[in-house]
């Protein structure tokens, strides 16, 4: 909004998801959107009995993926209706994290950020190591059996033709928006104002920017506590890890090293 | 989650009375039971619970070589760094032989593991496009070359040496690249503690500034085994020997006095046994064995038998955890409720 | 739709999806919406971000409940007393629109003093035979109506599609008495006063299982959100139309509105949602017996319409629009059969052929079962899975002699005499079936050019995205083609049965390289054209009675006004409003709303600012605004029809209704509707719970049973069968499942057919979550797996615990996944306006467990029912 030096403006903008779940209706639009438009595999045809939801979470082959969060309220013998049903539906999706772990721990640059601020697995180069599967804070990616990792590619290839993500455009109620990022989460500011007033008292804006994630390029306003539609408290980059692994390792290579010279000089005392 | 299933009655009743047992009684705790929905009614989602207490992260896809690999490339590792150590501090040329031998053979091991994991050769090359410091798999797999250079390098030297009888700058190279073997060797022992510590996964994670030196001393103490089962029964090795098993004694003793949620899969069901297991192998045992046997050489062997098992042990445990830990959503959802990470931002 | 078509001349939903954003209050009721129209949901959710209250009334909570403001769970099959309720509430509270209510509809008009309702009958209205089994509606008439000769109401063999325009027993000229005070206790409003009043929020209570403070809830939400501030719309689909008295569910919502002065105006009105991607199209241009294009009636046998004149006279009205049907009906002959058709063959009206009969799907199927015809065309449709009692039905099929199915993958209808369950069973088997299939397959809908008319009356033109594969051709490729084989054939033999074949223009240009018949053209042929020059014609304004025009289609006559396909007004992609004008065309003339001259008072100006749409603009001397106005443009507010007026000239300016003999919206249908001027609460035709109205009434006397061998029925009361089942869609799925069930990205979404049950049910029958149950009906047996939830409450009726099975019918035995077919458990049964399966609320029985395999299953219900049903 503010002047911004010109080389900032040529720039492409910074794009993400704003998926607003307190207008989801889970009709799955998006799922089969994204399997659609990227060739995606079928994931199996196993009914979970946990709701309607049965492609049960993000992987390999389903890189959108709606969650049907069904509260089952007190039950009593017969009566009315129970007025504590509820049914939340969030359509989840690779968070294209600012540190993103998986791009941190990818050992073959495999994993890239695009002109848009996405985080994208370069097909071609991926060796299948699956570091980036247990790298990631939020489960999204994961590797097909005997095959590489795949996650979202945030339609790289179709904002590089300006166009929407598959996903985004198949959404009948805007629950996913798509944008700018920084815009986006304004709106989502204000929407979180607008809901609150209309007495929605728990929704929620999901973007941890105060761990060292640093925020998430696809945030989420659900209702209830994010835990319920598996969203980490506080999640971590792997990569804080670093430095303490890194000391006890080089600790503990420093004192093989003094013990095995200790012990071949003194112990063997020939 | 296994996908596919192929019902028929009888897996349908033994179903359903899993399915009675969950409702009667909220869960059933058995390994490898996820009824469908169960247990009955199906655990709403909740803050305590997550969505239908499904995972949260993903299972590790490596397969069984991986631990292997950590074992062999450990141990190999050791073995160079005992090997140079011994030659810098003017030891038993045939021992500096032997353990280049035995790191070098570990350095020839550890790359078909790894690549079989990956599934084919090509894929192995991928990692060397970039170096990534950042990215412990990236450092792993150029100290793997570097150490599968180096090791079979300073072998082949020795080789060579030995085959043309004493060459100067044979063998200064011999030592130049035993040196080297020896820093990346160290490398070896512990960058896979780095490598697990440094993930999303919280039993990992939380161990992640022991996992290294837990490693570190498991190799250590595999390396020790190795030369001595190889014929060797120097003090030194003993001594190495009991300083390893101390540290791992120092290691299990942690961890069995730290508790948590995300602690259990080090302690319970399989790869709590294999952890334990190992610990006790290459901690307790492994020191017993070489303090009360005297100089006992069949007492010194076992100790590094012990050793050598444990290290395996340890090796398939840790990973097996993080396959169990990953599968448990509630410390990943709760993780950094009440206590700040360690955390560096290099 | 006659429910629709009787309250305010047009069987098409009254209003627009988009419209939906500008409403006050959205009642869904009998329709998951957003799982079954999720894209035209998007305006229910802008709505609500308006600050609009989203109402479902549903026995699940669904998807569209999860967006809802509130959701009231009601037993499936008692709609009507939860509708009449609301009806009564306004009535009692006075919440009606009062000038609305006195000025556009017929609540003050006088009824026959021998008309008698059903709380003076037990149950029935006057007129009820007892032993045919029918209505005589004479005394439903408005007082001092002269019926036209025959009978009025319907003949037998008829359906109810055609009496959209309702009214052919009362054409009379001179007015019928009113009493715009309301008080005379003869006219429409004291009547239905009494007639509702004992839908107290008590009764709703008792036989919705609604509590009686949900229920006025939402009454008192409704209902303030209606008045000339404010607006509410009614949203339904085959959860109302699916009940032996569907079509009185509908017209139950249509009095509401009326009474609420909801028609006509942004944000309110009444949305049919429709379901296959153009079924509105399919009874505009029909795929029904009983209809011609434009909802103009076949000449029925029995209706004594030999003559062109004849059916003029019989089917057309002095007052109101359908004073034109002559244009329409000679104009359609003209497209018809072309030069063949004169003024002296009466323009070819002898070739049409005359109903005979019942030839509804149904009846098709019972003939077929009893050998009675020989080949079946299925095109576009599964009815092996998709159609009440399939067991039947596919056995049925065992019978013809040929079969030919059209469908873009072989589906269950076209496998039934090799792998249907009837064959593992052991009851077919096909070395025995002499049944020739014939199997086409068929041009997907990207696949080939057309036009799709939605749920909003909408013509929407479709350009081919890709050539079909292989051999797969377009439906219209195979009737043109077979058409013109058969006029061939017809030639060579001149009988007289052949001579309509023989007449028949069948002139349309073909496209390479598959001699695909050009749409267009088609379009432009229902659009209608001069015939001595095709010059279009602009719209139906300009058709004629003498033969000069020829008009495939009258309602969508303005669609293709000039040639080109710039001028193919359903392929326009730019809206120009909020509306959508400008995107697609909406029959009749473009007009989104339908009957919006209501939206403003009598003398023209709007009724408040907030909601105007169309208003007079005196200055212009003409109707103008926001929509196109769906009224005579220049018929200004205070005109005032000559005495002998006769038309839409003997239309006032201030009835919007205008399709009407009386330009009124019909609180009281006198004539159209084969089981009553009002709707009345019957328990469906399989129900564990009484009629608390009338314990001598049970159901509907006017819907049929069609009980016979392989269609049984409960026993009422009934314990094999103690507990309510009703079926439905998933978003998931589609219908009869050969479109989603053969698409991994879909199947895999929901893999397996399952049943929704509540906890407490799931407890008192040992039924486990996750675990199998079996479900019987008296037609047949499936198994499913089980879902316990909340969402499926269990209800207290009449102080008794009511469980409620709830499960989706979109499997069969084919596809990557498969599942048992529900449909074996419906029965057929006819409501007695269109006919349809009562699919939406029966009784069936549940246990724990998986059905037994092969001839187990049939021996399992047999036994069953030779138990006795007597109570316990
Ligand atoms: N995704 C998807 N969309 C579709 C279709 C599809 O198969 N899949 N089919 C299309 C077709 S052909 C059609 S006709 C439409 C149908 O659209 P809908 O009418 O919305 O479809 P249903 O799911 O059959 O029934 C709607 C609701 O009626 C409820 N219901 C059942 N019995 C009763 C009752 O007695 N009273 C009331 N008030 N409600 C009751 C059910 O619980 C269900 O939630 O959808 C169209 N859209
Ligand atoms: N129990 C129960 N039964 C019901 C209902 C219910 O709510 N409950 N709903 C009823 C309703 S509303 C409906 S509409 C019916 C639907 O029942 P059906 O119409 O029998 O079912 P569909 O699966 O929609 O069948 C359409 C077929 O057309 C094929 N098709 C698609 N496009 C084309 C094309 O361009 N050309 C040709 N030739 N074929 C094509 C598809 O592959 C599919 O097999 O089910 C009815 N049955
Ligand atoms: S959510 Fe996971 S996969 Fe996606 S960018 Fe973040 S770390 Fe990578
Ligand atoms: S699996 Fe592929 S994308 Fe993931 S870390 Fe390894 S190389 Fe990178
Ligand atoms: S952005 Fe593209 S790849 Fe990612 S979920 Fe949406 S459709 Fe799939
Ligand atoms: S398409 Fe939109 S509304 Fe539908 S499930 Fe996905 S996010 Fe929700
Ligand atoms: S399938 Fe087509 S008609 Fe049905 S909701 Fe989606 S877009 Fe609309
Ligand atoms: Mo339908």
């Amino acid at each position: 909004m503010s002047a911004e030096p010109a080389s900032a403006r040529v720039r492409p903008r910074i794009t993400g998801f704003f998926t607003d779940s307190t207008l989801c209706i889970g009709c799955k639009a998006c799922e089969v959107a994204c399997k659609e438009w990227n060739e995606i595999p079928s994931d199996g045809f196993v009914w979970s009995g946990l709701s309607y939801d049965n492609t049960v979470s993000l992987g390999h082959s389903t890189w959108r993926h709606v969650k049907f969060v069904e509260r089952l309220p007190v039950h009593g013998a017969g009566g009315f209706s129970s007025p504590d049903v509820s049914w939340e539906f969030s359509s989840d999706v690779c968070k294209h994290c600012e540190v993103a772990g998986c791009l941190e721990a990818c050992p073959t640059g495999s994993i890239v950020r695009t002109e848009f601020g996405g985080v994208y697995i370069q097909p071609d180069v991926c060796n299948g190591c699956g570091y980036c599967v247990v790298s990631c804070p939020f489960g999204v990616v994961d590797r097909r059996p005997h095959d590489r990792a795949f996650k979202c590619t945030f339609c790289y290839d179709r904002q590089k033709a300006g166009m929407v993500p598959a996903c985004a455009k198949a959404c009948p109620t805007e629950s996913i928006r798509f944008g700018e990022l920084e815009v986006l989460r304004r709106e989502a500011a204000a929407r979180l104002v607008e809901l609150r007033a209309g007495g929605v008292e728990d929704a929620v804006v999901y973007d941890p920017r105060d761990t060292s994630v640093g925020g998430i390029h696809a945030f989420f306003l659900v209702r209830g506590d994010p835990k319920m539609y598996n969203l980490p408290e506080r999640p971590e980059v792997p990569t804080v890890r670093l430095r303490p692994a890194w000391r006890s390792a080089g600790a503990a290579a420093a004192a093989i090293l003094t013990a095995a010279i200790g012990a071949f000089l003194f112990a063997d005392g020939k | 989650m296994t996908r596919e299933r192929i019902p028929d009655d009888a897996s349908e009743q033994a179903l359903d009375e899993l399915r009675r047992e969950a409702g009667a009684r909220g869960a059933v705790p058995r390994d490898g039971i996820r009824p469908a929905g169960a247990p009955f009614p199906m655990p709403s989602p909740s803050a305590e619970t997550g969505y239908y207490g499904l995972p949260v992260l993903k299972e590790p896809t490596w397969t069984w070589e991986v631990p292997i690999y950590f074992f062999v490339g450990g141990a190999a590792g050791a073995c160079a760094a005992l090997s140079a150590a011994a030659r810098w501090t003017g030891a038993d040329a045939a021992l500096v032989r032997k353990a280049r031998w035995i790191a070098a053979a570990g350095a020839a091991l550890s790359p078909p593991l790894l690549i079989s994991d990956l599934g084919r050769p090509e894929r192995f090359l991928n990692m060397l496009r970039v170096a990534k410091i950042r990215s412990p798999m990236s450092v792993g797999a150029w100290t793997l070359v570097a150490f599968s250079t180096s090791a079979s390098a300073a072998a082949f030297a020795d080789l060579v040496d030995r085959r043309l009888g004493g060459s100067v700058p044979v063998r200064v190279l011999a030592d130049a690249a035993g040196a080297l073997s020896a820093v990346t060797g160290l490398g070896m022992a512990t960058y896979t503690g780095v490598l697990l510590g440094a993930t999303a996964i919280p039993a990992w994670y939380e161990n992640a500034a022991v996992l290294p030196a837990h490693f570190a001393a498991s190799a250590l103490g595999s390396a020790v085994g190795l030369i001595e089962l190889s014929g060797r029964s120097d003090r030194a090795l003993n001594a190495l020997g009991l300083a390893a098993a101390a540290a791992e004694i120092v290691v299990g003793a942690s961890l069995e006095t730290r508790r948590g949620r995300s602690l259990e899969p080090l302690k319970t069901g399989r790869a709590g046994a294999l952890i334990r297991a190992g610990g006790v192998l290459s901690g307790p045992l492994a020191f017993g064995l070489r303090l009360f046997g005297g100089r006992s050489i069949t007492m010194r062997r076992a100790a590094g038998l012990a050793a050598l098992a444990g290290s395996l042990c340890t090796r398939i445990g840790w990973v097996a955890a993080g396959h169990v830990s990953a599968r448990d959503p509630i410390p990943v959802l709760n993780a950094g409720e009440d206590r700040d990470v360690e955390g560096g931002n290099d | 739709m006659p429910g629709l078509g009787t309250s305010f001349g047009r069987g098409g939903a009254t209003t627009s999806q988009q419209d939906l954003a500008n409403a006050d209050a959205i009642l869904i009721m009998g329709s998951s919406m957003a799982e079954n129209h999720p894209v035209g949901f998007q305006w229910v959710v802008e709505a609500k971000k308006r600050g609009a209250k989203v109402i479902h009334v549903d026995p699940r909570f669904t998807r569209t409940s999860a967006m809802a403001d509130h959701w009231v769970p009601l037993r499936a099959g008692s709609d009507i007393v939860f509708l009449g309720g609301l009806i009564r509430y306004v009535l009692e509270n006075g919440r009606e629109f009062r000038e609305y209510v006195v000025r556009y509809t017929n609540a003050p008009t006088l009824l026959r003093e021998d008309f008698r309702d059903t709380e003076d009958l037990g149950g029935v209205f006057s007129g009820w035979d007892d032993e045919a089994g029918k209505y005589s509606p004479e005394s439903w008439l408005y007082e001092g109506a002269k019926p036209k000769g025959g009978e009025p109401g319907h003949e037998p063999s008829g359906s109810g599609h055609a009496k959209e325009r309702g009214g052919e027993s009362q054409d009379d000229l001179n007015p019928s008495p009113r009493d715009e005070s309301l008080e005379n206790p003869r006219c429409v409003f004291q009547t239905l006063k009494r007639h509702f009043a004992r839908y107290t929020p008590e009764l709703v209570e008792e036989a919705c299982g609604v509590s009686k403070e949900a229920f006025l809830r939402i009454a008192d939400v409704f209902s303030s959100a209606s008045g000339p501030e404010k607006t509410a719309a009614i949203c339904y689909a085959v959860g109302w139309t699916q009940h032996s008295t569907g079509a009185q569910i509908i017209r139950a919502a249509a009095i509401l509105q009326l009474l609420l002065g909801n028609i006509g105006r942004p944000g309110g009105g009444i949305l049919a949602l429709r379901g296959h991607a153009s079924i509105q199209g399919s009874t505009d241009i029909p795929t029904l017996y009983d209809i011609l294009p434009g909802y103009l009636p076949m000449p029925l046998f029995d209706a004594k319409v030999d003559t062109l004149a004849e059916y003029i006279e019989r089917n057309g009205a002095k007052k109101g629009w359908w004073n034109n049907i002559d244009k329409y009906i000679v104009s359609l002959l003209k497209a018809y059969y072309g030069d063949r058709a004169t003024a002296a063959n009466e323009f070819g009206y002898g070739w049409l052929p005359r109903v005979t009969g019942d030839h509804s799907h149904q009846a098709y199927w019972i003939e077929m079962a009893d050998g009675k015809i020989e080949g079946l065309f299925v095109m576009g449709q599964n009815p092996a899975v998709g159609a009440p009692n399939s067991r039947f039905g596919r056995k049925a099929m065992a019978k013809l002699k040929w079969l030919v199915v059209r469908d873009l993958v072989e589906v269950e209808t076209a496998s039934f005499w090799y792998d249907s369950p009837e064959v593992a069973r052991g009851e077919l088997s096909p070395g025995e079936i002499g049944t020739e299939v014939f199997l086409f397959p068929a041009a997907g809908h990207a696949e080939k050019a057309g036009c799709f008319t939605n749920t909003q009356r909408l013509l929407q033109w479709r350009e081919k995205a890709v050539d079909p594969p292989g051999d797969a051709r377009s439906e219209a490729w195979f009737i043109h083609h077979l058409a013109r084989r058969l006029k061939a054939r017809a030639k060579l033999d001149p009988s007289p049965r052949n001579a309509p074949l023989e007449a028949l223009a069948w002139e349309y240009p073909t496209l390479a390289p598959h001699h695909e018949p050009d749409i267009e053209t088609v379009l432009q042929e229902i659009n209608g054209w001069r015939v001595a020059d095709r010059f279009l014609v602009k719209d139906f304004t300009e058709l004629a009675a003498d033969g000069s025009t020829a008009c495939g289609c009258w309602i969508y006559s303005g669609v293709f006004p000039e040639p080109g396909h710039d001028n193919n007004k359903a392929a326009k992609r730019a809206p120009e409003d909020f509306y959508g004008r400008g995107w697609g065309y909406a029959w009749p003339l473009d007009r989104r709303i339908l009957y919006n001259r209501a939206s403003a008072r009598p003398d023209g100006k709007p009724w408040s600012e907030r909601k105007k749409l169309v208003w007079w603009d005196d200055g212009a001397r003409r109707w103008t605004g926001n929509d196109e106005p769906d009224f005579t443009k220049s018929k200004p507010p205070d005109y005032r029809p000559a005495a002998n007026a006769q038309g839409d000239a003997a239309i006032p300016g201030d009835a919007p209704f205008f399709m009407h003999p009386d330009g009124m919206g019909w609180i009281w249908v006198s004539s159209g509707l084969k089981d009553g001027p009002l709707p009345t609460h019957y328990e469906p035709l399989e129900s564990p719970v009484a009629n608390a109205l009338y314990p001598k009434r049970q159901k509907n006397p006017a819907a049929a049973t069609l009980e016979r061998p392989g269609n049984r029925y409960a026993a009422f009361p009934d314990r094999r069968f103690p507990h309510v089942m009703t079926t439905y869609r998933l978003t998931e799925h589609h219908t009869a499942g050969g479109m989603s069930r053969t698409l991994s990205h879909l199947a895999e979404l929901q893999p397996e057919l399952f049943c929704e049950i509540s906890p407490d049910l799931a407890r008192e029958a040992s039924i486990v979550h996750g675990g199998w149950a079996t479900i019987t009906t008296a037609r047949g047996i499936v198994e499913a797996r089980v879902l316990v939830t909340a969402r499926m409450p269990s209800l207290t009726i009449a102080g008794q615990i009511v469980h409620q099975v709830g499960l989706p019918y979109h499997w069969g035995s084919r596809g990557l996944v498969t599942g048992d077919a529900v449909n074996d458990l419906i029965a057929f049964s006819q409501e007695p306006n269109v006919r349809i399966m009562e699919s939406k609320a029966l009784e069936c029985r549940i246990e724990p467990g998986r059905r037994p395999r092969r001839a187990g299953a049939v021996e399992k219900l047999e036994r069953l029912m030779e138990e006795p049903a007597g109570n316990a």
